[in-house]
């Protein structure tokens, strides 16, 4: 009986498989034949009656049959998928493919983002303040005497007679040293106001990065060590640096830190007025004055802070000659970048 | 400042490259921004002999010249279009190759190069100047006739005798000793470990004082005025300066004006001290009294300008009225003239806050006051007014006043700082010995004594440098002097691990969303007009002295200023924009407004994002169409899930906005963190933008607060069946309900309902709309069979037509 059943499946397959020619049709027929409910598994199902002492043999056929229909249906299955493949090879692979729109970050941003992973990578948090600020953390606790030229450095924007847009990021220097513990080792990103007509080369708002480590036995050494890092780290590890002596009201010593222009190499081009060399950023160590309006005593802890436009940078980066289109927007300009 | 190498060189001897001096100005701290060889604009022009002029064969104006430039080869064929020019004359020539200064047929003067050219057929091998073309005179009329005695050949710069190279220096604002060619010339021979040298200044022999019978000085304000000095200076001639003078005011860019002002100009650029040069005769009662001005006092200086004076400034009057604003600008009723015989010279030491004070109210910044407001050596008065005194004479031909009135009741003395040559080291991270810090000060002019504790001393501070005023500053010269590249780079240290900054790492990801997901940055003014900035907000912040009146008002929305890069891009033929900004927006903090950091301000930071126009990319496998609110919401939607916010019920429909109409709250475990919505049509016009904006506007300090810790949830290891329903339901039924109740009847099994088709039309009756849904359905425990999957469905469908009065299309 089940000797029957088992020929009458055998060549039932036989007759059908060879004659399946597409993957639709070895479906139907992968169901019929080979699913849990199909008709190998009946054969199964049909094991269950024959006596105890037949059901080896038995087994062993209907497993026979089966592996056989298997590896017969996986080939067939294989070379179905490959004609399948080659039958759409007469498909124009030229059309354009199916894109994504692109979308970028503005270039400041992406010097800044550049600029921050360096500073983390260092060590250095990040924290933020605000763009009102007060006389008071903007100039005087900077150590800024009313009424005294470094004030011109910075020409300023008034919302009240004590209240400024911020002429700089080093105010956040003294909310942090005020409000948090030390060591402290930040950088302070953001956006920055000054009362300065708009031209090619300055805006009435920019963006800086200022820095800031205060510590136990923090040296001018540190300093210019992590200043050099960094530019390595950003301009390339071949740029050659040289530091200047200079003056903010908020450090003592200050330097600004020039590297060579990257334009010319050093030769002297346009962009670096053909002194070969490019200003970057200005730096020194925290006035003691300026420890001591933030309740640190200057005999004890010793600090660095620097500061650096972003704008400027980025400027000098892409080879952009006009500061003013970084705000137009321009798409054809954004998708530069 | 603007220094003349050739002055410099008076007080020290270079023996250096001019490249090397500026490269040891610049490591002082005196940063060389330019280096400016003057002779250089007049490279290629030489003194030449007419030997022939004759008429142009072909043109009746010009003549056809031989002009000898050398005293070997051929003379130069030149045509000259100039009336004056004859043989015999000693000219300017300029030969092939070389950059005339100016062009005198080009409205802009614009330079150009000569060459050898063509005129009405003949050729002409160089051109003969006139002093317009070179930028020596204004006389355009004819070419310039030199004296005889020129000799052929000499290059124009000799023979000028401009060879002098100007170092342009910029001074910073604690440096004023460097104001000055002297002050320059003592920290470069520090620098250098050399001399400065003092010019000679003449002192008088008569030990009898004469000025004081000439004039009376009374200063009634000692607090703005320290010092106050005058010499006389009688039987002066008034005229042009020598030219030594005047090359060397002009490499220093001053303008020569005449011998007397020339020389008190020369000595403000020598010591750095300003003088002023009264006429005396113009002086009532020769007096001079310093004093307050009077309240709403007009004041004629000598540009010209009437002054309104607010009674704070500080004035040097005559016996009747006033003659100078004090350390700013003399007047214009004492200036010195061509009838001047006597003149009435002030130096006088100025309170910086004082001048500071009075030159930015009235507007005006001058030499002088640029270096009083800086501080300028009190104690230099009486020297640098004898030298100028005395050069007065000598230009004039005038005779100095023996004696000198010097109003100086209480003599400014030199600072003593100690300095510990530890803390030198500490601060600098060097090793430096006690003999080279003690080397370094002595060279800059600092006299040093031993203090009480070891290795301190006290440091006598000139009074030349106002700037140094305790040790840190001393530590500053130290290392100015070591030289900052002779320190260590030290690049180890203690390690420090930065803390994690939430907001910093979610604004990142909310960032690199937008960028991945097609969106592009911008960065637009935080300024805007007033009446604009209104449209978009109350509460405004504005500041007193915008530069314009478009830059006055701080933004209170991102939108306002997204708005004009829109217009601005549709301006410029762009179709599809889809853009986000990260900025600060602000407002007054005013009734239940919270101030963030400065009372009565608010600062929040924000991210914006706008579309408009076109939806997707033009191509061959889509339609184009134009972007709605549906975007924007999926978008917003997608990006808050994309950065880990995955509660489901971002979403509610009344946001308190009036930015935008069909407005989309956002709000996560019951925070409002946001809008989106369609800008309103009006606000669209202002930027006479024709297509519509969809603006979302998200508090990115609020979203950063917010927590997006995900963790694991188990899920269903029985297979997910999927079931499509779709229902006829009146339009005004809103699918968000209808999702709301299939998900409600459906219980946690339906794990997702989609719609995914929605239309209406004339075969579904008047007001009524067909929507489809696809429900995947799921047990945690088991596989559901097709009886239990069905029931499910009967009670959804149920649930659905009962509450809305809907009719089932299809199972």
């Amino acid at each position: 009986m089940l000797d029957q059943k088992i020929t009458e499946l055998q060549s039932e397959i036989d007759r059908i498989l060879p004659a399946i020619s597409t993957t639709d049709a070895l479906e139907k027929f992968r169901i019929e034949f080979l699913s849990r409910s199909g008709k190998l598994a009946s054969l199964y199902e049909a094991l269950k009656t024959v006596p105890g002492d037949q059901k080896p043999a038995y087994g062993q056929k209907i497993n026979t049959l089966k592996k056989s229909v298997e590896a017969q249906f996986e080939l067939l299955k294989e070379s179905l998928q490959s004609s399948f493949s080659e039958q759409k090879n007469d498909i124009d692979i030229t059309l354009p493919g199916r894109e994504r729109p692109r979308g970028t970050r503005h270039p400041i941003t992406q010097t800044l983002e550049h600029m921050k992973s360096i500073f983390v990578s260092m060590g250095f948090g990040i924290v933020y303040g605000p763009e009102i600020e007060d006389d008071y953390h903007n100039f005087e606790a900077l150590n800024f005497a009313p009424n005294h030229p470094a004030r011109d450095m910075q020409d300023t924007f008034f919302v009240k007679d004590d209240i400024v847009l911020r002429t700089h990021t080093t105010p956040v220097q003294v909310r942090v040293m005020k409000s948090r513990p030390l060591p402290l080792r930040v950088i302070m990103p953001g956006r920055v106001y000054r009362n300065e007509a708009v031209s090619a080369r300055s805006n009435y708002f920019f963006h800086q990065v200022d820095g800031l480590y205060v510590d136990k036995n923090v040296t001018f050494a540190d300093l210019k060590g992590t200043l050099v890092t960094f530019a390595k780290n950003f301009y390339g590890s071949d740029i050659k640096y040289r530091f200047r002596p200079s003056y903010f009201p908020f450090t003592e010593p200050s330097l600004e830190m020039d590297i060579t222009c990257f334009l010319c190499k050093g030769n002297g081009c346009r962009i670096c007025k053909q002194s070969g060399w490019l200003e970057v950023l200005g730096a020194g160590m925290v006035h003691p004055n300026v420890l001591r309006n933030c309740g640190h005593d200057p005999e004890k802890v010793s600090g660095y802070a620097f500061g650096m436009g972003v704008d400027r940078i980025s400027l000098l980066r892409y080879g952009i000659d006009d500061i003013r289109i970084f705000f137009e927007n321009d798409l054809r300009f954004l998708n530069q970048f | 400042m603007r220094i003349s190498y050739n002055w410099l060189r008076q007080y020290i001897d270079l023996n250096n490259s001019i490249e090397d001096v500026a490269q040891t100005l610049t490591s002082l701290g005196l940063e060389v921004e330019s280096i400016d060889h003057l002779g250089k604009k007049f490279e290629g022009f030489f003194v030449g002999e007419v030997l022939d002029s004759q008429r142009h064969p072909n043109a009746d104006r010009l003549k056809l010249c031989k002009v000898r430039v050398s005293n070997e080869g051929d003379p130069l064929q030149i045509v000259c279009g100039a009336p004056n020019v004859a043989v015999g004359q000693k000219v300017i020539v300029g030969v092939v190759g070389t950059t005339v200064p100016h062009n005198q047929h080009d409205p802009g003067a614009k330079p150009f190069v000569l060459s050898k050219v063509s005129i009405r057929g003949v050729e002409s091998y160089g051109m003969i100047c006139s002093e317009n073309e070179l930028g020596i005179g204004d006389d355009a009329s004819g070419i310039k006739v030199l004296e005889s005695g020129a000799q052929i050949g000499t290059p124009l710069a000799d023979y000028l005798g401009v060879n002098d190279i100007a170092l342009e220096i910029g001074i910073t604002p604690n440096r004023p000793d460097c104001l000055s060619h002297l002050g320059i010339a003592r920290d470069l021979a520090a620098a250098l470990n050399t001399k400065c040298i003092s010019p000679k200044v003449k002192r008088f022999d008569n030990p009898k004082n004469s000025v004081t019978e000439l004039a009376k000085v009374n200063v009634l304000n000692t607090a703005d005025c320290p010092r106050y000095t005058v010499r006389i200076i009688q039987n002066v001639e008034v005229k042009e300066s020598p030219e030594w003078m005047k090359r060397l005011l002009n490499a220093a860019g001053l303008r020569p004006i005449n011998n007397v002002v020339d020389a008190t100009n020369f000595v403000m650029l020598e010591y750095g001290q300003p003088l002023h040069a009264f006429d005396y005769d113009h002086l009532a009662q020769h007096t001079i009294v310093v004093k307050s001005a009077d309240k709403g006092e007009k004041f004629t200086s000598l540009d010209g300008k009437v002054h309104e004076l607010s009674g704070d400034e500080l004035m040097i009057c005559d016996g009747e009225k006033s003659v100078a604003i004090g350390g700013v600008m003399g007047g214009l009723n004492s200036e010195i003239s061509a009838k001047t015989s006597t003149v009435l010279l002030e130096a006088a030491y100025f309170s910086p806050v004082s001048v500071r004070k009075t030159a930015k109210r009235l507007g005006i910044s001058t030499d002088a006051s640029f270096r009083f407001e800086r501080g300028i050596d009190p104690n230099i008065t009486d020297e640098a007014s004898a030298r100028a005194a005395h050069l007065i004479a000598e230009l004039s031909g005038g005779t100095v006043v023996a004696g000198i009135i010097d109003h100086y009741p209480k003599k400014i003395s030199e600072k003593n700082i100690a300095l510990r040559a530890d803390r030198v080291n500490a601060i600098l991270g060097t090793s430096l010995t006690v003999q080279q810090i003690v080397k370094f000060l002595a060279s800059i002019g600092i006299n040093i004594t031993p203090g009480k504790e070891k290795n301190e001393f006290i440091c006598s501070i000139p009074t030349f440098r106002p700037d140094i005023d305790q040790e840190i500053d001393l530590v500053e010269e130290v290392a100015r002097l070591y030289g900052y590249d002779n320190i260590e780079n030290k690049t180890s240290g203690e390690v420090m691990f930065s803390a994690p900054e939430h907001f910093e790492q979610q604004v990142f990801s909310v960032r690199h969303w937008c960028e991945s997901n097609g969106l592009n940055e911008v960065l637009t003014n935080s300024l805007i007009d007033t009446p604009t900035a209104k449209i978009f907000g109350s509460d405004l912040v504005t500041v007193k002295n915008p530069l314009s009146v478009e830059l006055e008002t701080l933004r209170p929305t991102l939108l306002a200023t997204m708005l004009q890069t829109i217009a601005y891009n549709y301006n410029h033929g762009v179709s599809r924009l889809h853009l986000f900004e990260i900025g600060t927006v602000f407002s007054a903090a005013v009734g239940n407004i919270k101030s963030t950091y400065i009372e009565g301000y608010k600062e929040k930071n924000c991210i914006g994002i706008c579309l408009s126009g076109e939806s997707n990319l033009l191509s061959w496998h889509e339609k184009q169409r134009q972007v709605d609110l549906f975007d924007l919401k999926g978008l917003v939607l997608s990006l808050l899930r994309g950065i880990g916010l995955d509660n489901s019920d971002l979403i509610y429909y009344n946001a308190p906005t009036s930015l935008t109409e069909m407005t989309i709250g956002v709000e996560i475990n019951n925070t409002y963190i946001g809008f989106l919505g369609k800008v309103k049509p009006e606000s669209l016009k202002k930027f006479k933008i024709e297509h519509n904006v969809f603006f979302a506007e998200i508090d990115l300090d609020l979203l950063t607060k917010l927590q997006s810790a995900r963790s694991y949830k188990g899920f269903s290891k029985f297979p997910t069946v999927t079931r499509d329903v779709s229902f006829i339901v009146k339009k005004s039924v809103s699918v968000g309900e209808i999702e709301k109740v299939m998900k409600l009847a459906g219980g946690l099994q339906v794990t997702a309902v989609t719609l995914f088709d929605l239309f209406e039309g004339p075969a579904l009756g008047e007001g009524m709309k067909s929507v489809a849904f696809s429900l995947k359905i799921n047990s945690i425990e088991k596989t559901l069979t097709d009886a239990e999957i069905d029931s499910m469905i009967t009670v959804i469908v149920q649930s659905v037509t009962k509450t809305f009065e809907a009719t089932l299309r299809s199972i």
